[in-house]
């Protein structure tokens, strides 16, 4: 008996480990659901012959969070007045520790993030992957495209030096030239009628808090609606395109549990 | 493209059964399959962000600690800004050198809001509305032709356009100054005619006219480089510069003669000195 | 659907007894504001209509528990004459119904105020101060005698020494010299591109290959700095633009000639003040004529057909 006791106390003892485990999880999971959510969202089936194209889409994501990251700690130390603004910049480029990798990969994340936009946004356009029922989340792509250019935009005057200022300028003024409603959005844009200091508090906020929000809600949006409808497959694909399949395919499902690995090769093994 | 038949949207609503249904059956799940590829992608944008940072500020800072040393990627910053500069070429970050280039193409006042507005406006209507006037389930590019070709041609311009933005140069006195002494090196100039090359550096001739790759060419200008060997003569020349519609009915070229004719006789000398590169 | 089957009914009879909410949050909202103007007299009248709308309320909102009863049969009396007999189980009905409509109208209703009260400052605040209330300025830009009569300079000034650097502006300034009786007359372009704003350079050497030295003037507007130049026209590197000297397009994309500042002549001093925009110039320095227009921003068309895209301009100075 003592010698079947002992195995039973490990036992026991590592069943109260797991149940202390999962404790948290599951006074969690009772009271908000959200351990389901995840799980719903980790363990959802996608097309099982999804491509590397496919990954695009949440390196955007990457990267705007690198950029939402970067860009608090950022604030933490730039000034957005014309008379601090440019040595606020100078001091967190060369003197505040590491300040230059932060400002470093916002400045480069910025392009990277809009590359990555377009690509995305490319990659939709060859796979058809905006039509039916996916018209709405190409949509919201295309606004999330032009909030993140304004971000690059608005972001691009925050250094105060002769680029940025020159740059704002010219941008600023495009944007006077449209009819009817051009010189009223420019004098907005402009906080005035010439550039002034309020400018770049405006831009300032424009750009770390009015379209950040608008990104955030927005990107909420596109999850839902991707993993609400559903992942494409790649317009060749065999299986999962929605296409009518006319002749049965003449391989033999080989009962393997788990899915078939990633990539188009493995396509006989379904 | 919208031949739809009656049974279009029921069609579409099919398909996508099917596919939810193909999905459900012989799908993989995203963790950790899928999310396998994305979290490799991402890792590569994030080593990518970090290099890029790593490399702009380790090849720009300088031996001398200077923040505008331009580096292999470009400067820690630019001057402070200066809302009264009389030299300066403000130029956008890349991604909207596609449209600083397309201010250059409309260079009509007619047209200038074609360019600011106009293009990029068409540009976001036809995106929005992409969906709805491409209405077939088709989604193979091989069987959608017109869709091919109609992203080869975007992505084909917007290269071209972002390219011609990034190489466009730009005529500011302040920096075609400092390609005087290579002129005079590469050209053989004589002294007589430095004076003459220096005001032709100021005097805003680089709008339009090029010398040696300096200067950006608009409104049709010749390039100047090697104008001397036409032997105009200097009179002519001066002329020219006066009243360069009174000589040639029909240019464009404004009028320099109140330049003095002290100036344009030393522009000339140096215009006729100009034999091209020796 | 069933609305319909009751309409013979009170229509009046929910919604009359809860209007006392809204009087209560009248009230409060006259207290809030009392607080701030008057805490003696509006405080107290804002108080006494929260506490008589309260009290009214609350009696109202108990009835039912208190006595549930008589409620009901008034229902019943009321509606009786052709209803009755015809569906006596929906009595109670038609009174959580209006109850209910009457509940979703307030709610949106108080909603929309709320919504108004936190909207309106926020929008007005947002957007008026960039149009309202647009300060103009006068700049001291030195002693007419450090303009002698027909030459340019490149004078930049600030316009606002408060504001600092981002106040910074260019003009090319020419002394036209004295005309008619003996009224000073001076040509004063600013730099701003009518393309799209860049800073115009002028084609003309300066400095050591003009051989002349820069002048700087020290004036209430801190220091003017004066750069001599002998300009054949004025251009501009961005995209191009060419003008002559008196500020006309002579090529490139800009929409109208060079902006102008009108000046005055205050104790001998040239002093800069509003900024106007001009179509074309006909003739040169003093006798020239000036189309002048309200100030536009730089790409805005002021006269030909293309300047009935721009018909309202916001408010300048």
């Amino acid at each position: 008996m003592a010698i079947r006791r002992e195995p039973s106390r490990a036992q026991v003892r590592r069943e109260q480990m797991l149940a202390a485990a999962t404790y948290p999880l599951d006074w969690l999971e009772e009271r908000s659901g959200l351990v389901g959510g995840v799980k719903y969202f980790l363990f959802r089936k996608v097309p099982s012959d999804t491509n590397w194209m496919q990954t695009l889409g949440s390196a955007t994501l990457t990267a705007f969070l690198v950029q939402a990251v970067t860009g608090v700690i950022l604030a933490m130390y730039y000034k957005p007045s014309p008379h601090d603004a440019y040595s606020s910049i100078q001091n967190i480029t060369d003197h505040l520790t590491m300040g230059w990798l932060v400002r470093g990969m916002h400045k480069w994340g910025a392009s990277v993030f809009i590359i990555l936009m377009f690509l995305h946004m490319g990659r939709v356009f060859l796979f058809g992957a905006y039509k039916y029922p996916r018209e709405l989340n190409w949509i919201i792509g295309v606004l999330l495209l032009v909030l993140g250019l304004t971000a690059g935009f608005t972001g691009y005057l925050l250094p105060w030096d002769q680029t940025a200022y020159w740059a704002s300028v010219v941008g600023i003024n495009l944007n006077g030239t449209a009819p009817f409603v051009g010189p009223w959005l420019a004098q907005f844009l402009r906080s005035g009628q010439e550039i002034n200091g309020n400018t770049l508090s405006l831009f300032y906020s424009l750009h770390m808090l009015v379209i950040p929000a608008g990104i955030i809600s927005l990107i909420t949006l596109h999850l839902y609606l991707v993993i609400r409808l559903g992942v494409t497959s790649p317009p060749w694909s065999r299986e999962a395109a929605g296409r009518e399949v006319v002749e049965e395919p003449s391989t033999v499902r080989t009962g393997l549990t788990r899915p078939a690995p990633h990539g188009g090769a493995s396509g006989g093994s379904d | 493209m919208a031949e739809e038949k009656p049974s279009g949207l029921d069609e579409r609503r099919a398909g996508f059964a099917r596919y939810k249904k193909d999905v459900k059956e012989r799908g993989k799940s995203f963790f950790p399959y899928a999310m396998f590829h994305d979290t490799v992608m991402s890792l590569i944008v994030v080593s990518v962000i970090v290099g890029l940072a790593v490399i702009w500020k380790w090849t720009s800072y300088g031996p001398h600690h200077d923040g505008l040393h331009k580096g292999l990627i470009g400067p820690e910053y630019a001057p402070p800004a200066d809302p009264g500069t009389v030299s300066f070429v403000p130029r956008p970050d890349w991604y909207f050198y596609f449209l600083f280039y397309l201010l250059r193409i409309f260079k009509w006042p007619e047209t200038v809001f074609l360019g600011t507005i106009g293009v990029p406006t068409i540009a976001l209507i036809l995106l929005l509305a992409l969906p709805f006037m491409d209405l077939r389930r088709e989604r193979r590019p091989s069987r959608r032709p017109v869709a091919m070709v109609a992203a080869v041609l975007t992505i084909f311009s917007m290269g071209i356009l972002t390219w011609k933005g990034a190489t466009a140069k730009e005529a500011l006195a302040s920096e075609v100054i400092a390609d005087v002494p290579s002129w005079v090196t590469q050209e053989k100039l004589p002294a007589a005619a430095i004076p003459g090359a220096k005001l032709f550096a100021t005097a805003g001739c680089t709008a339009c006219h090029t010398y040696l790759g300096t200067g950006s060419s608009n409104l049709g200008a010749p390039d100047l480089t090697a104008i001397g060997t036409r032997n105009l003569g200097i009179s002519f020349q001066i002329r020219h510069l006066q009243c360069p519609s009174c000589v040639t009915p029909g240019s464009p070229m404004p009028k320099f003669a109140s330049l003095g004719t002290a100036r344009l006789h030393e522009l000339a000398v140096f215009l006729e000195s100009s034999k091209g590169k020796r | 659907m069933r609305e319909e089957g009751m309409t013979p009914g009170p229509p009046e009879h929910g919604p009359s007894p809860t209007i006392w909410p809204l009087g209560f949050a009248v009230g409060i909202a006259v207290a809030l504001v009392g607080l701030i103007v008057d805490p003696m007299v509006i405080a107290s009248i804002g108080a006494v209509i929260a506490i008589v709308f309260g009290f009214l309320w609350a009696r109202d909102a108990t009835s039912e528990m208190r006595r549930a009863a008589p409620t009901v049969t008034a229902e019943v009396r009321e509606a009786t004459p052709a209803e009755a007999a015809a569906m006596p189980e929906a009595k109670p009905a038609p009174e959580k119904m209006q109850r209910s409509r009457f509940l979703e109208g307030a709610t949106l209703g108080l909603g929309g105020i709320i919504g108004g009260l936190v909207t309106l400052p926020v929008a007005g605040f947002a957007l008026l101060p960039s149009f309202l209330g647009q300060k103009g300025h006068k700049v001291d830009m030195g002693p007419v005698d450090a303009y002698p009569i027909g030459k340019w300079f490149i004078s930049t000034f600030t316009v606002d020494p408060s504001e600092g650097e981002v106040s910074r502006r260019t003009a090319f300034v020419r002394n036209n010299g004295a005309v008619g009786n003996n009224v000073p007359s001076f040509t004063i372009i600013s730099n701003r591109c009518a393309h799209l704003g860049c800073p115009v350079q002028a084609n003309g050497p300066t400095g050591a290959i003009l051989g002349e030295k820069n002048v700087t003037e020290h004036t209430v507007n801190g220091a003017i700095l004066l750069r001599p130049v002998v300009p054949a026209g004025f251009g501009c590197p961005c995209h191009g633009g060419q003008y002559d000297t008196e500020g006309n397009r002579t090529a490139g994309p800009p929409v109208r000639a060079l902006d102008r500042y009108s000046f005055e002549i205050d104790n001998g001093h040239l002093v800069l003040l509003s900024t106007f925009s001009v179509s074309h110039v006909v003739g040169v320095g003093a006798q020239a004529k000036i189309y002048k227009y309200k100030l536009s921003g730089p790409g805005q068309h002021v006269d030909g057909p293309e300047q009935w895209f721009y018909p309202l301009e916001p408010p300048h100075h």
